[in-house]
């Protein structure tokens, strides 16, 4: 069984049928709204990262504050985006956008993992740094910049679905 | 009715060279709602974060005039991001989406929203931590909450219903 029909048997499964049917609008609708909740709470622990925003605060206190909603907004894209996938699976395989949305999305858990892997570790030395080092300020740029690539290739994707 | 009085400004911007120009390349649409999408991020999330902490329920570390001021810069970027890219996607199809209900509730929340924005919402959120009653700060960020995120899902309930 190739990737593309395990794609058409997603679709026509009862989940892909009523998200394809009646749930689309919702679904999509809780998928660009659930923005806010994840692009749009790590852009700030970026921002810090980047010594762009919250500069008198720690490091350590905007990542404590923002770690929860953080991982919530997340469940909740990829459980709202795997529900999208069911209904269009195939179209979504053969795009060149959907493809690059999910590698971008890698790229981005690649970049966070090797964030916490490498200079967060020692994240206690520079924690109240208004700008802190290099290494983590190049984490936090990049992560911007896979995470908004990830939203307008997204967009790009939906606009020609 | 307001939306008759505007009716022959609308009809003017549609047939309008520029109007023409925009509403003829899905390319130029598809990448103005990837702007407005990055706009939708920064200011949906900074409302989402602030909001949190003024219904007490997350962000508690810092107090809400701090948290505020910290990030109104990107929010406001997003909200300018957000209505400019919104401008020239209406003027790429204004006499159709004008017509739309959906369009005019969109229209209504924003006003809304906004005057909430910069009255009572910017007067709770930048007061001191002890000035404002802690049940009408809830009230506010609910409010504020409630209204963005209103404007957002009128918005998505454009391109479905």
């Amino acid at each position: 069984m190739t990737i593309f029909d395990w794609c058409k048997a997603l679709e026509d499964t009862r989940v892909g049928e009523i998200v394809r049917e009646s749930a689309f609008p919702y679904v999509e609708g809780v998928h660009v709204l659930g923005l806010a909740l994840s692009v749009g709470t790590v852009v700030w622990f970026d921002l810090r990262l980047v010594g762009a925003a919250m500069r008198s605060r720690s490091v350590s206190g905007v990542f404590r504050d923002l770690k929860g909603w953080m991982i919530g907004g997340f469940c909740l894209m990829f459980l709202s985006g795997a529900l999208l996938f069911t209904a269009h699976a195939s179209k979504a395989y053969a795009s060149g956008y959907f493809r690059a949305k999910m590698a971008l999305i890698v790229l981005a858990g690649l970049n966070t993992a090797v964030y916490h892997l490498t200079i967060d570790r020692r994240r206690a030395e520079w924690s109240n740094a208004p700008i802190p080092p290099w290494a983590a300020r190049a984490a936090g740029l990049l992560s911007l910049v896979l995470w908004f690539s990830v939203i307008a290739a997204g967009r790009i994707f939906a606009y020609n679905l | 009715m307001v939306w008759e009085t505007l009716q022959p400004f609308v009809n003017r911007l549609g047939s309008s060279e520029f109007g023409q120009w925009i509403g003829q390349s899905t390319d130029r649409i598809a990448w103005l709602f990837v702007v407005h999408l990055v706009g939708l991020t920064l200011l949906l999330g900074g409302t989402f974060v602030i909001a949190i902490r003024l219904l007490n329920i997350g962000m508690r570390s810092q107090s809400v005039a701090n948290l505020a001021r910290d990030i109104a810069p990107w929010r406001m970027a997003g909200l300018l991001l957000s209505l400019m890219s919104g401008a020239l996607i209406f003027t790429g199809g204004a006499v159709s989406y004008f017509e739309g209900g959906w369009f005019r509730w969109k229209m209504i929340l924003l006003t809304v929203a906004l005057i909430f924005n910069f009255t009572a919402f910017r007067i709770v959120a930048y007061a001191d931590e002890d000035r404002f009653n802690p049940w009408l700060r809830r009230v506010v960020g609910g409010l504020t909450l409630l209204l963005w995120f209103g404007v957002g899902a009128a918005g998505r309930a454009i391109a479905f219903f």
